[in-house]
């Protein structure tokens, strides 16, 4: 439970004599429990690959398939955080989590505890009754994150999810994914284009190349990890002076460089 | 209670009110037989009020008008959110239903009393009609336009956390488009009383715009505008009910509109 594959997915938009090419022949499989992220250039194609996991566009030739089911529609096995948060406004904090619980049925009493334990696990008991207006945007990606894990999806698919954040609020709320990841370990999917994030979060980097998005590199950030304990330190900037990581985020850099400078832009 | 705002409001008309004053009673620029004086205003009014005109009182004929815009718009509502959220919603119910309220929408409202009077007389229901068909299109196209409007991040979220169909209209499409459906709503309204009056004005035995048509063949400045005095008061508190029903709906929306 809980894979994602890949298998010769291409995407083109538009008409498919004449349409553009997004992603060209991609190959990927994330193991069941494993934090993959996708770093590459703007316009890659890194979103539309998390999309279709999704559910939300088809391919256009190829097969995804998680926990060895093909995806052919979005469902809650396959929990997705959005960069813009994308909560329902004119529900209080409780009734956004709950929602994807009771269009599981479950019985009150039931939905009940797990929206308390969700609330908990991400610090909101205090704002179970606020409006998501009311809240910081740091707070609603919380919200949002507790959405998700309430469901106990078999993957967790995060497109950019710190992107609309402030630095400080994303170094914490990378802090706090680290921790929820050691509490409640998830098969997840981080698409993102700041390369820190993913070497800190992710056991493994798939860097992208330019449009038409092809997998150039994948990096194995785990046996560094592990090798250099970097689960030592609890802050994100003491790990981010170590050699080892300033050795890899170098490395992703100049392949990420490799890819804007053969742009004609 | 009354703001800074509203005392300002206030002074306006209060302003107007004595330039009224003025200009009829004191110095008599504008005769009596073109716009009446505040104290012709005020006879007719008592007249209205108690006594009657055009077959009632003042409160019948109100209670009437009222009654009708009422039915109409709530008919306009009830089959016009259904209808704008559904074309928003579906592609084809749009394509199918768009074309011909691309021939329909330029038909002034107006236009449709002669056929309604035709089919229905001159009675209540010719009139709720006429009301039913202007107040209509605003709401199915403010509908409509909110929905195409929502957020797709939105109504993805919804999908991915397997919300059934009906309660992705109940609790993601409606209240996501419930800014621009109010805002239909209250330009239904609006539709709703300026078709009331002219319907009433063209033919009717009792009404606001009734009293207008007889006070007009009677030559009776007074009562005409008494007749539009009470048109513009129950348009205002109508519309202000609308506004308290909108706030108290919408309260989860108030950050993002100030």
């Amino acid at each position: 439970m809980g894979s994602i594959l890949f298998q010769n997915v291409d995407k083109v938009f538009g008409p498919a004599s004449s349409g553009v090419k997004a992603l060209d022949n991609i190959n990927l499989e994330i193991a069941e429990k494993e934090f993959v992220a996708i770093v590459g250039p703007s316009g890659c194609g890194k979103t539309t690959c998390l999309r279709m996991v999704a559910g939300f566009e088809a391919p256009s030739a190829g097969v995804i398939s998680v926990s060895g089911k093909r995806v052919t529609e979005p469902g809650p096995d396959r929990a997705v955080v959005f960069q813009q948060f994308a909560l329902f406004p004119w529900k209080t904090v409780r009734e956004n989590i709950e929602l994807g619980l009771r269009n599981k049925n479950l019985p009150a009493g039931e939905r009940n505890t797990l929206v308390e334990s969700a609330l908990k696990l991400m610090n909101l008991e205090t704002h179970a009754d606020a409006f998501p207006h009311q809240l910081s945007g740091g707070m609603q990606q919380r919200v949002a994150i507790a959405r998700a894990y309430v469901l106990d999806p078999d993957v967790l698919l995060m497109d950019e999810p710190f992107g609309a954040l402030d630095a400080q609020t994303r170094v914490v709320m990378q802090e706090e994914l680290v921790r929820l990841a050691r509490v409640n370990p998830r098969t997840v999917l981080f698409i993102t284009h700041a390369v820190e994030e993913a070497v800190y979060l992710a056991d493994r980097v798939a860097i992208m190349t330019r449009r038409p998005g092809r997998i150039k590199e994948i990096l194995d950030v785990r046996s560094i990890r592990q090798a250099e304990n970097w689960d030592r330190f609890q802050k994100i900037e003491d790990v981010m002076d170590l050699e080892s990581f300033v050795h890899l985020r170098t490395h992703i850099w100049k392949s990420l460089r490799e890819e804007k400078g053969s742009q004609s832009i | 209670m009354i703001g800074r705002r509203g005392w300002i409001g206030l002074g306006t008309v209060a302003a107007l009110i004595a330039l009224w004053f003025l200009l009829t009673t004191v110095t008599g620029i504008v005769s009596g037989a073109r716009f009446p004086s505040p104290a012709e205003f005020w006879l007719s009014l008592r007249q209205i009020w108690g006594r009657g005109y055009a077959g009632g009182q003042l409160m019948s004929h109100a209670l009437h008008s009222l009654k009708l815009v009422a039915m109409g718009f709530a008919v306009a509502i009830a089959t016009g959110i259904p209808l704008g959220l559904w074309m928003g919603w579906n592609r084809k119910a749009e394509a199918a239903i768009n074309p011909v309220f691309l021939v329909i929408r330029p038909i002034p409202p107006l236009a449709w009393i002669p056929l309604a009077i035709l089919w229905l007389g001159l009675g209540d229901s010719a009139k709720i009609m006429v009301i039913w068909f202007s107040a209509f299109v605003p709401s199915v196209i403010n509908t409509f336009a909110g929905v195409r409007n929502i957020d797709r991040p939105m109504i993805e979220a919804a999908r991915m956390l397997g919300t059934p169909r009906w309660r992705m209209v109940r609790e993601v499409i409606a209240p996501a488009a419930s800014p621009l459906i109010f805002t239909g709503l209250r330009l239904s309204l609006q539709a709703s009383w300026t078709t009331l009056v002219a319907a009433e004005l063209v033919g009717a035995l009792v009404g606001v715009g009734f009293v207008l048509n007889m006070a007009q063949q009677d030559l009776y400045p007074g009562m005409i505008l008494v007749g539009m005095v009470t048109v513009g008061l129950l348009g205002w508190a109508t519309t202000a009910l609308l506004g308290m029903v909108e706030r108290r709906a919408l309260s989860w929306n108030m950050a993002a509109r100030d």
